[in-house]
């Protein structure tokens, strides 16, 4: 599938020049410049945190930038919003999808641009035609007036596609559009790209499969901390270097030496789960001082299962043994009062009261804890134990009284393991601890868990992120559609293999182990 | 565990999906129109004289009021927002078209006036929401005090009779022919004509559309290039509107300016829109599933005031009702 056969033609459609951008706190993008070609698919790569999504955000007009040009066809140009950078023919498809859930396929498709009949009503039949029309180029058929909720991701991806592709656009950029598809999926749009490609339209694709940019792109840039590093020829630049500048000197203290010691003793024996159409029948033990890593494509079911063990969800079978004793899986309370910890992916919606104080939510959890008789608070008890976690886990605040809105993604994240910490958790199941966390303090989160672990505490955790997961995982759990697709010892395994599996494409190998 | 067995799994999903839509749309229709059907049916046999077509045409009549107010209000919650002035603003709308018409101005006009006040509140509910980033709830109550605080200064909380021919819109009917069949009311055709219309403009405009994909995702709606701002603002000037039709046709029923009117009509104006399927979290709701739950509340009120059960019970019963047809919704949509 190799389509990199026709030279790119060399003029520049679109032109960035020396564009920053900055957010409170943070300079997402310094000095950039970068140059795209009509013809071309041209990848950008960069960790989380680079500033690829926000110069696509410019490009497309979603934020304008702070200094320099974008010149685009040859005249300078400033995209005041979304609609303005469409109509000029740069379209975007989204990683999340942003899509309507309560509206057909075809109003989805179709949303913002309706052809009117001539009575100015809604034509909805030109609207179904042309819709079939379009997916029939995508080799996908879809009934155009089924909802989108109705749809599984990746349909829900397809249609995405299939909207932006009905503009014309002759730019297009596709932020991580692979990864919520299957395989032949993911074909199907490698030869959707290669035919948009040779209509002369240019393509930004984002990804950070690394491994799938050899089929189709024609040049890569590389991103790092907000800086542009490099342009190159595809052919030019070796897989090795490529990493190389994506993570730049960071690499070798990117994670803290490994500090934990998994023992043999099982602390949590999940037997079975099934929720149906999520889960399917699911096993795995968790060994004390293990960190377990579970890892998945979007929608795999990563936190259900995480939820699932937290009895945050109702499963339909299954059990989950900890310490001996079978849990019941009712609800919270009772993983909670086992020992059992989850810490969510959405700190501030579900891990957090951030309109209270850092003492007032570090004890949240476990106020009979600082309790006097008759359930009266003991503001001295609850003071003094907040000072212990804060000196404790290093949470850098002003004071123990401030507001948690206030504090650091990375502070907020540590004032949620010390809320699980003082209801004496024996387990925590850490749901992508360090999304939205700068990478100076992802460091130190890495540190903090390695060191639970180190303690005797069991550790799941689930992470979007492989880096992370081989820096700090004993073992992984890869799920694909709900399924555990492989159960592989970390020192022992590739990222390539555990992507393989995430994609459904692994088959059970000598260096998968399976409890 | 295979990656045959799965792909399989997933290209069947869409077909079974696409089958179940389609049935459970139908059963949604079928089981309110049953409501309908069935209540309706229950009273003919238990109070006498439900049944009759002076009875019937009476029915029509009250249920226009919450009908016109639930079709405003379906708008501004679809956008998941609530108007919580409707009452307040039928006061207000009412009793300047009825001071407009003591002042001498043609009773056209002074009726037109109403109306305009409506849009007007609706207008300034849909700024405070757009520009000062208020809460509908909150926007839409400080109006609903407002509006009320307004209607009982102009009027210094006095009935004033209106105008000679004010009462022809509130009272008049067509095609009667004596005490046998009185008439289409004037309010029951404004009540047809407006369901014509607002479910044509919810259904087969472009404004109708983004209404829904506000409602649905508002964010994605934004990224389509919507005008998400201008949307809310329209929602909430239909109900306005609506509101000050409402107003004007009260007024006119009882041909003086009533300040005092109208209390807590909203809250069965979103009762009405629930009950037809429309959720409070957006996205969901159709004008006719509004009428029909606008007829559900008026057949209960009736039929029970003729079947001999007094304010408190039905009371009890429509409040029953709510609960229970968002139960089952929920329990659906669940399932």
């Amino acid at each position: 599938m190799d389509i990199r056969d026709s030279s790119p033609a060399q003029d520049v459609i679109l032109e960035v020049v020396g564009v920053s951008k900055s957010f409170p706190g943070v300079k997402a993008l310094d000095n950039v410049s970068f140059d795209l070609r009509r013809g071309e698919v041209h990848a950008l790569v960069g960790e989380n945190g680079a500033g690829k999504s926000t110069l696509m955000k410019i490009l497309s007009g979603v934020y304008q930038a702070d200094e320099g040009i974008l010149r685009y066809k040859g005249e300078e140009v400033t995209f005041r919003d979304v609609t303005q950078a469409r109509d000029a023919g740069v379209g975007i498809i989204y990683q999340e999808l942003n899509l309507i859930p309560h509206l057909s396929v075809a109003a989805n498709i179709f949303i913002g641009r309706e052809p009117l009949t001539q009575l100015g009503t809604l034509d909805e039949k030109k609207m179904n035609d042309d819709t079939v029309a379009i997916l029939n180029r995508l080799n996908v058929s879809l009934d155009p007036t089924i909802r989108l909720n109705q749809l599984s991701v990746s349909k829900q991806q397809m249609v995405e596609i299939a909207k932006a592709l009905f503009f014309d656009s002759e730019v297009l950029i596709m932020d991580e559009p692979t990864s919520a598809l299957t395989e032949s999926e993911i074909e199907e749009l490698f030869r959707i790209i290669h035919t948009l490609r040779d209509r002369g339209v240019a393509i930004i694709y984002i990804s950070h499969r690394l491994e799938e940019l050899k089929h189709i792109v024609d040049r890569i840039s590389i991103f790092r901390d907000g800086h542009w590093v490099s342009t190159n020829d595809y052919a030019d630049i070796g897989m090795d270097e490529i990493v190389n500048r994506m993570v730049g000197r960071k690499i070798q203290n990117q994670f803290p030496p490994k500090q934990n010691d998994p023992t043999t003793e099982k602390m949590l024996e999940v037997h079975n789960i099934v929720r149906k159409g999520i889960l399917h029948d699911i096993s795995f033990d968790l060994y004390r001082g293990e960190i377990l890593g579970i890892s998945g494509l979007m929608g795999a079911g990563r936190s259900e299962l995480g939820r699932a063990i937290f009895g945050a969800d109702p499963i339909d079978s299954g059990e989950v043994i900890m310490n001996g004793n079978k849990l019941s899986l009712k609800s919270p309370s009772d993983a909670i009062s086992a020992g059992i910890a989850y810490l969510s992916e959405n700190r501030k919606e579900e891990g957090l009261a951030v309109e209270m104080q850092l003492t007032e939510n570090i004890t949240m959890a476990n106020v009979q804890g600082v309790s006097q008789r008759f359930g009266v608070l003991s503001r001295g008890r609850e003071t003094k134990v907040a000072q212990e976690y804060v000196d404790q886990l290093v949470i850098k605040t002003p004071s123990l009284t401030q507001i948690v809105k206030n504090l650091s993604g990375g502070n907020q994240q540590k004032t949620v393991i010390a809320k699980w910490l003082f209801c004496n958790s024996k387990i925590l199941i850490f749901d992508e601890p360090t999304r939205g966390i700068d990478v100076g303090t992802k460091y130190a989160v890495y540190k903090l868990i390695g060191r639970l672990a180190q303690e005797g505490k069991g550790i799941i955790m689930i992470s979007s992120d492989l880096p992370e997961l081989f820096g700090l995982a004993d073992r992984l759990l890869v799920l694909h559609e709900g399924r555990l697709a492989a159960t592989l010892t970390t020192a022992e395994t590739t990222p390539d293999e555990v992507l393989n599996y995430a994609a459904g494409l692994g088959t059970f190998t000598s260096s998968s182990i399976k409890n | 565990m295979n990656a045959i067995v799965t792909d399989q799994i997933e290209k069947e999903v869409p077909e079974e999906t696409r089958g179940k839509k389609r049935a459970g749309s139908a059963l949604d229709k079928f089981i309110s129109l049953g409501a309908v059907i069935v209540l309706f049916a229950f009273f003919s046999i238990t109070a006498r004289n439900f049944f009759t077509v002076r009875n019937v045409l009476t029915l029509a009549l009250q249920t226009s009021t919450i009908t016109l107010m639930g079709i405003g209000e379906t708008f501004t919650i679809i956008t998941a927002g609530i108007d919580l002035s409707i009452g307040s603003v039928i006061a207000l709308s009412g009793t300047i078209a009825v001071m407009a018409s003591i002042a001498g101005l043609p009773i056209w006009l002074s009726m037109i006036i109403g109306l305009i006040v409506g849009v007007v509140c609706g207008l300034l509910n849909g700024l405070m929401i757009t520009r000062l980033k208020l809460p509908p709830f909150i926007a839409t109550l400080g109006m609903m005090m407002v509006a009320r605080g307004v209607a009982l200064t102009i009027t210094n909380a006095n009935a004033w009779p209106a105008a000679e021919g004010f009462g022809v819109l509130g009272n008049g009917a067509i095609l009667g022919t004596g005490p046998q069949f009185p008439g289409i009311s004037y309010p029951v055709i404004i009540m047809i004509l407006v369901f014509i219309i607002f479910s044509f403009i919810l259904n087969r405009t472009r404004i109708g559309r983004y209404t829904y994909a506000l409602g649905s995702n508002e964010e994605a709606a934004r990224l389509s290039g919507i005008k998400v701002n201008g949307v809310k603002i329209v929602a909430y000037i239909i109900s306005g509107l609506l509101a000050g039709l409402v107003g004007v046709i009260l007024a006119s029923r009882m041909v003086t300016s009533q300040p005092n009117s109208a209390v807590g009509y909203e809250l069965n104006a979103i009762a009405a829109a629930v009950i037809g399927g429309t959720s409070l979290m957006g996205g969901v709701g159709t004008v006719g599933g509004t009428v029909i739950g606008s007829f559900i509340i008026g057949i209960l009120t009736v039929g029970l005031t003729m079947a001999g059960a007094n304010y408190f019970m039905q009371q009890i019963v429509i409040g029953l009702v709510v609960i229970g047809a968002v139960a089952v919704d929920q329990l659906r949509s669940h399932a």
